[in-house]
């Protein structure tokens, strides 16, 4: 048999790819550049003058108390999303990886507030906080007398927009700990038994170690979307406010861009934000490989 | 014969083709951010206009909220996909002078279209006062509104106030919804006598009515505005009023945004309020399905302060000037049918935005319109007895959007407690000095 000569086929793998990095380069790459270039000027709006500014726009950001209070309320947001939202789809995936009747009927139920837009869930959350006519609120004044300024007080807008992101994104998290649960072989679960483990030691000392990928990877992936897919459920719910109490980065950036037509500023912030991401996906792919157990 | 039925033939298809292409219509496009019912106005005024003008063709196209029609139309002027016509927010006024893309509608009349006949002096003088920059009118306006305060006679005559006589002044105001504030046995309040949506256009207006300036240089209209006077004292009396209402539990605060205090309104949580011109027939018809009595009344002022008056709010029509000629006069036509007569009557009937133009006033006032509609009546003539100043003119802001998020704020870090009025207004006189600046200094 002759050997394979791969110095002539030299050029096959790049062809392969060369679809996909034609699609990539104009629709991602492209638009990156562009940012990066757009994020160095000030520029009028409708464009009409372009001003070069170095790194001016950069350094406007980092002086702004704004928006360095938006860097941390953006990061208290993610944390308190991310811990909040995965123990309590945790707990509910267990719920459901039983064998009862019509559990499809629960899972599915579980998995609707992911199906539906965040306009939608937005729009639903603004009707049940509402403090007149909102439902939330009468049962709390009927069991406990008490009105909650939902949207209107700052510190309960910031729980209000967390507990949508939760609800929202929760159908996601449980199909994923699901899948997850289910690939635990039942034969560790047996052998805990006969050793004589109670159910909570069985949860913490098999279930969660086991599902260390399903959970990293629903950490990464709940990142990205609090990051950036919060972006609807803020503007329905409260339009980054009051006061700005739940003014996000990304609502921030849409502010610059679409009210304030501060084109160079909302680039500048959309190249921080890049960052940001090349950094949590840097430390995806380390220790995917590394720290996380899989079997 | 043959050869010269065959030439008959030619010269018939040639014909034929050039009547064709005379028949093809110019096609207009315009956009505007009227949705709704309003938006179905839109619509049948387009029609009739379609229907009138067999050489004409105009597209009518809703792009969404006034914010968003500003938007699009920076992302199509920047692709080369601009429309004829766009409705822009009155506060986007400064924004489109300085964009270099539009043509003066002034300009277009009298040098693209040519047109003597059009009267400009048609206009209500505080509506064209608003949209007359550097001399001339720069943009077609369309809708109009101010706001004016509504409130429940019957909620005054169970209070045991005059049900005829509505609140004039801030103490008033305050005494009033202090009366009329029912609480429960639980200590609840079930009736707020008075609710404002956190609007930043109600602080531009209070303003104006206590005769006062929101930036310098004559509100902007004598040069670039370089200086905010939100750290003032008619601001800030404004902002205290409103902290003080709410912590006292006699005004709802239904947070940032116009829905809100409507549906306290509507729904009876709150006896009085303050809402645009725009509302008055469908608060009207609400209060008339609910079995009510609706009452309006000029929007209240200081106490010994002398009176300014409102600004007009709404939109105007711009017109893009990088289109052929043909198309330009035909943007033309479309703008001068919108102000006839007969189209402004129709808008204002169906919609409660005030006509623009003269003539129309003079046909309600004849046809008894405002007789039978004292609530209209109410709007129009808050906005005729303005003083003419540039108070009332209305201010020409270049970044004016982010300077009523910038004033809404305030309002918020006020009524959280977060700052007293005076420092929340201090820092949002500054943030709009510095964004003053920024703006300006693209223009140099």
């Amino acid at each position: 048999m002759k050997e394979q000569d791969y110095d002539s086929h030299f050029s096959v793998p790049y062809l392969l790819i060369l679809p996909s990095m034609i699609i990539l380069t104009f629709f991602l790459y492209w638009p990156t550049v562009q940012s990066v270039i757009l994020s160095l000027y000030r520029t009028a709006p409708f464009g009409s003058r372009k001003i070069y500014s170095g790194f001016d726009n950069y350094i406007n950001l980092f002086t702004d108390p704004t928006y360095r209070a938006s860097l941390v309320r953006t990061s208290v947001f993610v944390l308190v999303t991310i811990f909040g939202g995965l123990a309590i789809s945790l707990i509910l995936s267990v719920l459901v990886n039983q064998k009862l009747k019509g559990i499809k009927i629960y899972r599915t139920i579980f998995f609707i507030p992911y199906a539906i837009s965040p306009t939608v869930s937005g729009s639903l959350w603004v009707f049940l906080l509402n403090p007149v006519a909102g439902h939330i609120n009468y049962f709390l004044d009927l069991l406990f007398n008490i009105q909650i300024p939902w949207l209107t007080n700052g510190f309960f807008a910031f729980i209000a927009i967390i507990i949508a992101t939760i609800w929202k994104n929760m159908g996601f998290n449980i199909i994923f700990f699901l899948a997850g649960l289910q690939s635990i072989p039942d034969s560790v679960y047996e052998s805990a038994r006969i050793d004589g483990a109670n159910s909570f030691q069985i949860f913490r000392k098999i279930t969660v170690p086991l599902l260390s990928p399903t959970t990293f990877y629903l950490i990464i992936m709940n990142i990205i979307f609090t990051v950036f897919q919060s972006f609807g459920i803020v503007d329905i719910m409260t339009q980054g406010g009051p006061a700005d109490a739940t003014n996000i980065l990304i609502y921030q950036l849409y502010r610059d861009m679409f009210v304030n037509f501060r084109l160079g500023l909302a680039a500048a912030q959309s190249v921080i934000l890049l960052i940001l991401v090349l950094i949590v996906t840097f430390f995806h792919f380390k220790f995917v490989s590394k720290g996380v157990h899989y079997q | 014969m043959r050869k010269f039925s065959f030439l008959m033939v030619i010269v018939f298809v040639f014909l034929l083709t050039f009547s064709a292409v005379a028949q093809e219509p110019v096609t207009i496009e315009f956009w505007h951010a009227m949705g709704g019912f309003n938006g179905e106005i839109v619509n049948t005024l387009v029609e009739r206009f379609n229907e009138s003008h067999d050489n004409i063709q105009v597209e009518a196209q809703n792009t969404g909220s006034y914010n968003d029609t500003l938007t699009k139309t920076q992302a199509a002027v920047q692709s080369g996909s601009a429309p004829h016509i766009v409705q822009i927010y009155e506060i986007g006024t400064q924004v489109m002078l300085d964009s270099g893309i539009i043509i003066p509608v002034e300009e277009l009349g009298r040098e693209v279209a040519q047109d003597n006949n059009f009267d400009w002096g048609k206009f209500l003088i505080p509506v064209s006062n608003y949209y007359n920059v550097n001399g001339q009118l720069n943009s077609m306006p369309f809708n109009s509104s101010t706001p004016i305060l509504y409130y429940n006679k019957d909620a005054f005559r169970e209070a045991g106030l005059d049900p005829n006589r509505p609140p004039q002044t801030f103490e008033e105001l305050k005494e009033y919804a202090r009366k009329l504030t029912i609480r429960g046995e639980d200590g609840n309040v079930e009736r707020y006598g008075f609710t404002l949506g956190i609007v930043g256009w109600f602080v531009e207006q209070m303003v104006a009515n206590q005769d006062a300036l929101l930036v310098n240089n004559e509100n902007g209209r004598s040069a670039r505005a370089t200086e905010s006077y939100l750290d003032q004292e008619p601001a800030v009396r404004f902002i205290r009023l409103w902290k003080e209402m709410v912590d006292e539990g006699i005004m709802l605060n239904p947070g940032r945004g116009w829905d809100g205090a409507k549906q306290a309104f509507l729904s009876g949580r709150a006896a009085m309020m303050i809402e645009s011109t725009a509302q008055v027939t469908n608060f009207t018809e609400n209060a008339k399905n609910d079995g009510y009595e609706l009452g309006t009344a000029f929007l209240p002022r200081p106490e010994g302060v002398d009176r300014g008056g409102v600004v007009i709010g709404g939109a105007s029509l711009w017109a893009v000037r990088d289109h052929p000629e043909e198309e330009l006069k035909a943007a033309w036509e479309f703008l001068s049918f919108l102000t006839e007569m007969e189209q402004q009557v129709y808008w204002f009937e169906n919609t409660g935005y005030f006509p623009v133009t003269k003539a129309a006033v003079e046909h309600e006032m004849n046809g008894q319109f405002f007789a039978k509609n004292p609530n209209h009546l109410t709007a129009f003539l808050q906005l005729l007895l303005s003083k003419r100043s540039p108070a009332t003119q209305g201010a020409l802001i270049g970044t004016f959007p982010e300077v009523r998020q910038i004033v809404e704020e305030a309002v918020e870090k006020t009524l959280q407690g977060d700052l007293t009025p005076q420092e929340a207004m201090d820092e949002a006189a500054a943030r709009v000095d510095r964004s003053l600046e920024q703006y300006n200094s693209l223009y140099e």
